[in-house]
């Protein structure tokens, strides 16, 4: 504890040393002053002096060096340590009072007291702020009046010029080593470093100068009191004009009413009464009143008139009522068996033919919502709209009313019915069949290069020659007189003529059948020459077929350029017209059997040959070629006619006994009928095939029969009347349609024949066999 | 020689037009060629030869026929779309500037008719063009009533708003009131699609169908805008129509429409009608319920105590009716029968008998009261009631408002329809207390008011089908109902029509086939139960017994069919008691004859049809291929109606077997 004390005691004592070492300064100085300032109330210019010494010494110092002072001298002989405690307790007390005091002293006058620098009194006044309204108008008015003159002149003498009083201005003292080091201790507020020119005193600026200074340097101005933005004083606009600006009249119009005025009110006025402009009203309560009145009712027809509905207008067709299928509860038949109800499912929604499937609910309570209901209806929308109209007219008529009445079959009799014979044989096909003019035999050619002569009631084969190894048979065909018995037939491009050996065939016959065939060959031999002269290949080459054959009773071989596929004999028996169809220019070639001369009648022809025929009476020849079929004057060696079947492909021919009608038959399954002297075109068209016709043939002995043969394996006889009378149109009834042959490799029946009395037909097939049908 | 005609200058390819050269000419765009062509009945055509009219190599889809092009260039409405095109600019365009305010406002002055329903236009015109006269209009009605129904039950989506259904409701019901008033509802037929019905206007049928109260699915890519279209012309059309037929019958349009009583599903009763003038005010009034209820009381016990009468003259007809469902309830009738037919008898027969007979089918219920079962469709049963006749008619609360009454216990009540299934446990118990149950206390299950005749739904249909009332008994709760079947088939010739029996309308040769058939399936029964001859014996009989009662049921022509179908079984079962006794040998002979004859006979049959079918088949080779063509065409169609008729009597020969085999 001691030694603490002790510490403070020594520490006390360093600071008392310390203040009165500081104060032997003062008091060297200021002895006096400090007496006097014992009474303060009597000697308030001593006090003032004391402070003012103060206050020029170190200007802005803080009080407690002057405390100090004062509670220092106050207690003059600080004996004891207790004491001196005691005295900075009264000192701490003190600072309180003493400066209230002087600042009451200094309200109460506006000028301080100031030792000049001769020492003497000096008034100095407070520093008056230069407001606007202040009366100085010269405040800040040089101190010094010597002018503008350097200060250099003043260097060597103690003032630095003259006040305006013409007193002079003294030097300040510089230099002074204490004030610099209190100088470089402490700046004070508003310190610059710089000396005011004029008073020769360190300049420091108020802090109204600093600001001032601050603004400068902010770019602002430097007064706060400018209002960078001030309101504008509108002085001209909104303030009445006391005094008119021009002395001229006012013009006549401001006193009159504006006519383009009225007559915008006037446009208004009638919109108004127009009611195209209604008085405002809030949206809603518009909306509502749009609303009420919106439904106008009135009648739409009052004044309707009838009118004619336009031809053109197409009514859309009404959806048909609902059937029993669609009721909730059907008839049990109606409801769908299973397969049928798998079946609907299965099908596309799109490609169904009813769209719902009969349901049977057994209460009405259970019956669903259509789901479909609303597509059905857009549907029906979309039709009405979209779906091109077309005006039909349906036919409600019986169908069997389109068919023609035909006579009953059985009326039209007789025809052939059944198969009676049949003859089998030929291997492959039998491509031709014919009837010999006596109806006693018939002539078969085959795929198989042979010719057989059957006996045509019982089917018995009675002759065979087989003519060729490799090429079949195309055609066979009897000489048509009944005075021989001769046979020809085409091999590819051989034609062979014979005499078969038959029963019914008598000596005397036989002979003379070879007589005929054997009288030409003295001409031939003329013939020939006349070919060999002209240097040209002849048409027809008339040969003996060889022993061989000739004994088996083939007589006369001819051969022609190329392979024969039809025969046709004139009625005469003279001559015999040949068809190949390949042979181009020489595909028609007609034969003179009595001078066994071959002539070739076209030098061109128009499309390819299919068949010729000659005309039964008259000196007339037929070619057919595919689409057309052409017929020659054989006397005046001219074209009468060309015959239009439309057939794309004529397969053949026949010509009516009567010579005014032709049947054609084409590959198109079309059977035709023309009459000749009605016009080209056919006078009727018959469809009973499937498929192709391959022959047609009429019937020669006074029946009113013909037939075709047609692929699909059938036959079909038609009964087909020419009546004499020219203005009648020939009755064509179809009576039966024969079916037995069978269809191989897509071929059926190949050919027909009929027998020249009787109504019976032979016909060709392809499944090796000819049938006889009576 | 004249002047050259040059290709495309004249005749078809000038006559039409195709749809891309019309919507250029009248500068629309193509919604609005739509619209246009929708209201003013625009329909593309099929020109009658395609290449003549097109001239590109393409093949194009529509034809228009250029004078209707050319007639809708003169439409007023082309004029309003050009507005609405023009505003729909300035709008897009004022909303590209970011101009919102002045968007709105051009918004606001856009007539919006897919969100309002309301239109700045108006069709009045389209529809006094397109139907020239009022009977034109309601020839063209079916369309318009079938979309309009069907919209009055969608429910309102974006595409179709609130106001649209609300309106085509309110035309429906206004519409459904002048048929009532008029009774002018021929028909009706209930199918899984909806409900048809047929009314007589001005002597046009129309046939409309209305679906049934449920929401409506839709399903698919349907344009509700194109229906909306149609929906705008078809609504005013019906406005104008209904204003006519009102005034027609001297009534106000439009009548007065209750919002509450609407919304509260009050349907019909919502609409009240007015007489155009004040003389027939009173008596118009008279489609409510309202006047009804303050009918005098002594009048309404006369009318009851009329038409309990005549219920039981028809119970009368029938005396074994509802025997077995409830017989208590069945001697009360009895009782009542006996007690009033003595008094009243000759009087009361010629009053009655001509209403009851059908002389005016449109008064067909008027002199019943009836009480509908809430799960009974309240909308279209009351729809039918009320156009024949019906003034009282009663339902379940739950059904909505505007009933007669809502008290199934009211003893007015003289029919009540119900369409739920009988519990059957219940059944004995409740029959005994019957008679205490008659004051108004909740029945029970199954139990049932006395007096009152209970039918399911179908029997209103059925009876207003056939413009008489059908026998309840058939139509019972509970019963297997007959099968509804559709008032609008017209029999033609050939066609099946399972109203007629099977007997009557089947060709030789399928009777032949069915004889045939069965006779070789019996055939294989008993030589496979040879040993149970007896026992076939004995249910045969019994069968005849059955067959008698029935007899005395039905008609007299049945009878002599059936005595000689008993003859041929009695000789047939002599037969096999013969074969019995001498043996298996000689029955199978004889079997064998008889199908035998059978068997010629179809083979006779069959030989005439080939010889048919190949006359035929020569007549048909005669004709030219137009003709041929036509004919085979015909053939075709034919055929197929036919062989659906084939197949439809074969399933009810095989369902008349399988009846009969159950009954035996």
């Amino acid at each position: 504890m001691k030694a603490k004390t002790v510490e403070k005691k020594r520490k006390a004592r360093d600071d008392s040393s310390d203040s009165e070492s500081d104060d032997e300064l003062g008091n060297g100085l200021f002895d006096g002053v400090l007496d006097a300032s014992e009474d303060e109330g009597d000697y308030i210019p001593s006090d003032e002096i004391e402070e003012d010494e103060s206050g020029s010494e170190n200007d802005g110092s803080d009080g407690s060096d002057e405390e100090d002072d004062d509670a220092l001298l106050s207690d003059d002989i600080p004996s004891d340590n207790e004491d001196l405690s005691k005295m900075e307790d009264l000192e701490i007390a003190e600072p309180g009072v003493d400066p209230k005091r002087t600042e009451a002293d200094d309200e109460g006058r506006n000028y301080r007291i100031e030792k000049d620098a001769n020492g003497g009194e000096r008034y100095v006044y407070d520093e008056i702020d230069p407001v606007y309204d202040s009366d100085d108008s010269d405040a800040q008015g040089p101190v010094n009046t010597i002018g503008n003159i350097p200060m250099s002149f003043y260097d060597s003498y103690p003032h630095i010029g003259y006040d305006i009083n013409g007193k002079k201005i003294m030097r300040p003292a510089s230099g002074d080593a204490l004030q610099s080091l209190l100088d470089t201790i402490e700046i004070p507020k508003g310190w610059t470093g710089l000396t005011d020119v004029n008073t020769g005193n360190p300049l420091n600026l108020t802090d109204e100068e600093l600001e001032l200074v601050r603004r400068v340097q902010m770019g602002l101005a430097p007064d706060d009191l400018v209002d960078p933005y001030p309101d504008t004083v509108e002085w001209f606009t909104s303030k009445e004009e006391k005094m008119p600006l021009s002395a001229a009249p006012e013009p006549k119009r401001r006193f009159l009413p504006s006519k383009n005025e009225a007559k915008m009110v006037m446009k208004l006025v009638r919109a108004i009464r127009e009611g195209r402009i209604l008085p405002y009203k809030p949206p809603e309560e518009r909306e509502r009143e749009a609303e009420e009145q919106e439904e106008v009712h009135f009648d739409l027809w009052q004044d309707e008139e009838p009118q004619a509905p336009n031809p053109m207008h197409i009514p859309a067709p009404k959806l048909p009522p609902p059937g029993y299928e669609m009721s909730y509860n059907p008839p049990e038949e109606y409801l769908p068996s299973k397969e049928e109800r798998e079946e609907w499912e299965k099908t596309d929604p799109e490609e169904r033919e009813k769209e719902y499937l009969p349901t049977k609910y057994n209460s009405l309570r259970k019956v669903p919502a259509w789901g479909e209901l609303v597509k059905e209806r857009f549907e029906r929308c979309m039709d009405l709209y979209l779906a091109p109209r077309v005006r039909k007219n349906r036919l409600n008529i019986d169908p069997n009313s389109l068919l023609p009445k035909l006579p009953s079959p059985s009326e039209l009799k007789p025809f052939p019915t059944v198969a009676q014979t049949i003859f089998r044989g030929h291997e492959g096909t039998v491509r031709s069949v014919s009837i010999d003019p006596t109806g006693v035999a018939l002539a078969t050619g085959g795929s198989d290069g042979t010719v057989r002569v059957w006996e045509l009631l019982t089917g018995r084969q009675v002759w065979s020659v087989k003519l060729s190894s490799d090429e079949p048979v195309h055609i066979v065909r009897w000489r048509p007189t009944k005075d021989a018995f001769i046979l020809s037939a085409a091999a590819g491009e051989d034609i062979y003529l014979m005499v078969p050996t038959h029963s019914s065939v008598t000596p005397g016959l036989d002979q003379t059948s070879r007589d005929i065939l054997a009288a030409g060959f003295g001409y031939a031999a003329n013939g020939q020459q006349a070919a060999i002269t002209a240097g040209k290949e002849p048409a027809g080459k008339w040969a003996r077929p060889g022993t061989k054959l000739e004994d088996e009773g083939v007589l006369v071989k001819i051969t022609v350029r190329s392979t024969v596929k039809v025969i046709n004999w004139h009625r005469r028996g003279d001559h015999f017209a040949t068809v190949s169809p390949e042979g181009q220019r020489s595909s028609v070639a007609i034969h003179t059997l009595s001078k066994h001369l071959t002539q070739i009648p076209f030098r061109k022809l128009h499309g390819i040959a299919q068949t010729a025929a000659f005309h039964p009476s008259k000196p007339i020849f037929f070619v057919a070629t595919m689409r057309t079929v052409r017929c020659y004057d054989l006397q005046k060696l001219e074209l009468i006619k060309i015959v239009q079947p439309g057939a794309k492909w004529i397969s053949s021919i026949d010509i009516h006994p009567g010579g005014d009608n032709l049947i054609v038959g084409s590959y198109d399954r079309r059977l035709l009928w023309h009459d000749l002297d009605l016009s080209n075109r056919p006078y009727k068209t018959m469809r009973f095939h499937p498929k192709a016709i391959r022959a047609v043939r009429y019937h020669k002995g006074g029946l009113p029969l013909f037939a075709d043969a047609s692929d699909d394996g059938t036959l079909q006889i038609f009964h087909g009347k020419v009546p004499n009378d020219q203005l009648e149109n020939p009755t064509i009834v179809p009576v039966k349609q024969l079916k037995g042959h069978k269809v191989v490799n897509q071929v059926g029946v190949v050919d027909i024949d009929w027998h020249p009395r009787e109504p019976w037909c032979v016909s060709a097939g392809a499944d090796g066999t000819a049938r006889l049908w009576m | 020689m004249g002047k050259l005609k040059k290709k495309g200058q004249a005749g078809q390819a000038k006559n039409y037009m195709t749809r891309t050269q019309a919507v250029k000419k009248l500068q629309l765009s193509l919604p609005d060629f739509r619209k246009l062509c929708i209201w003013k009945g625009i329909y593309p055509r099929e020109p009658r030869n395609r290449k003549k009219v097109s001239k590109s190599s393409t093949a194009s889809t529509t034809f228009y026929y250029t004078k209707d092009i050319q007639y809708l260039l003169h439409e007023p409405l082309l004029q309003k779309f050009r507005e609405q095109k023009t505003l729909e600019k300035k709008i897009s365009r004022a909303l590209g500037r970011g101009d919102v305010g002045d968007a709105a406002r051009l918004e606001r002055n856009a007539a919006r008719p897919d969100q309002t329903g309301k239109p700045r236009y108006t069709l009045n015109h389209v529809v006094r063009e397109r139907y020239p006269t009022f009977i034109d209009a309601v020839r063209d009605l079916d369309d318009c009533l079938s979309m309009l129904f069907l919209f009055a039950n969608l429910p309102s989506t974006s595409a179709v708003p609130a106001k649209m259904i609300a309106r085509c409701e309110r035309l429906c019901l206004e519409f459904q009131h002048y048929l009532i008033k008029s009774h002018s509802l021929r028909k009706s037929f209930l199918s899984i699609k909806g409900i048809y019905y047929q009314a007589n206007i001005q002597g046009e049928d129309v046939l409309w169908l209305v679906p049934y109260k449920f929401n409506q699915r839709v399903v698919g890519d349907i344009d509700f805008r194109i229906m909306g279209t149609f929906i705008e012309f078809y609504m005013t059309l019906l406005s104008f129509v209904n204003y006519r037929l009102y005034t027609s019958i001297g009534l106000k349009y439009p009548p007065k429409f209750d919002q509450t009583m609407d919304d509260q599903a009050a349907e019909l009763a919502a609409i009240s009608l007015e007489g155009a003038n004040l003389a027939t005010a009173g008596e118009t009034k008279a489609i409510t319920n309202g006047e009804e209820q303050k009918i005098d009381p002594k009048v309404q016990a006369q009318v009851n105590k009329l038409v309990k009468q005549l219920r039981n003259e028809a119970n009368g007809e029938k005396p074994d009716e509802q025997m077995g469902e409830d017989g208590e309830d069945d001697e009360e009738k009895a009782t009542d029968a006996l007690d009033k037919f003595e008094p009243v008898a000759p009087g009361g027969d010629v009053l009655l008998q001509p209403s009851y007979s059908g002389n005016d089918p449109s008064q067909l219920f008027s002199k019943f009261t009836f009480f509908l079962s809430r799960e009974t469709p309240r909308q279209s049963l009351e729809f039918i009631l009320r156009a024949f006749g019906c003034k009282r008619i009663g339902w379940d609360p739950i059904l909505g408002e505007g009933s007669f009454t809502t008290d199934e216990s009211d003893p007015s009540i003289t029919h009540q329809i119900v369409d739920r299934p009988v519990v059957q446990a219940a059944m004995d118990e409740e029959e005994g207390d019957g008679e205490d149950n008659q004051t108004s206390r909740k029945l029970g299950p199954n139990q049932r008011y006395p007096g009152r005749i209970y039918v399911q739904p179908q029997w209103v249909w059925d009876s207003v089908n056939d413009e008489e009332l059908k026998s309840p008994e058939l139509y019972a709760p509970g019963a297997a109902l007959p099968p509804h079947l559709s008032p609008f088939v017209k029999p033609t010739q050939g066609q099946y029509d399972p109203t007629i029996p099977l007997e009557e309308q089947q060709t030789e040769g399928e009777a032949l086939d069915a004889e045939i058939e069965e006779a070789m399936e019996d055939g294989d029964e008993e030589a496979g139960e040879e040993s149970e001859v007896e026992n076939d014996m004995d249910v045969a009989s019994d069968n005849d017994d059955e067959d008698e009662e029935e007899g005395s049921d039905g008609a007299e022509d049945e009878e002599e069919e059936e005595e000689d179908e008993d003859e041929d079984e009695a000789l047939e079962r002599q037969r096999e008691l013969e074969a019995e006794i001498s043996g298996k040998a000689v029955k199978s002979k004889q079997l064998d004859a008889k199908t035998k004859a059978n068997l010629d006979k179809k083979k006779a049959l069959e030989k005439k049809k080939k010889e048919e079918a190949e006359d035929l088949e020569r007549a048909k080779g005669m004709l030219s291929k137009k003709k041929r063509k036509l004919f085979e065409q015909m053939q075709y169609t034919n055929n197929k109606k036919s062989a659906e008729d084939v197949k439809l009597r074969s399933k009810r020969r095989k369902l008349d077997k399988e009846k009969a085999a159950k009954k035996a």
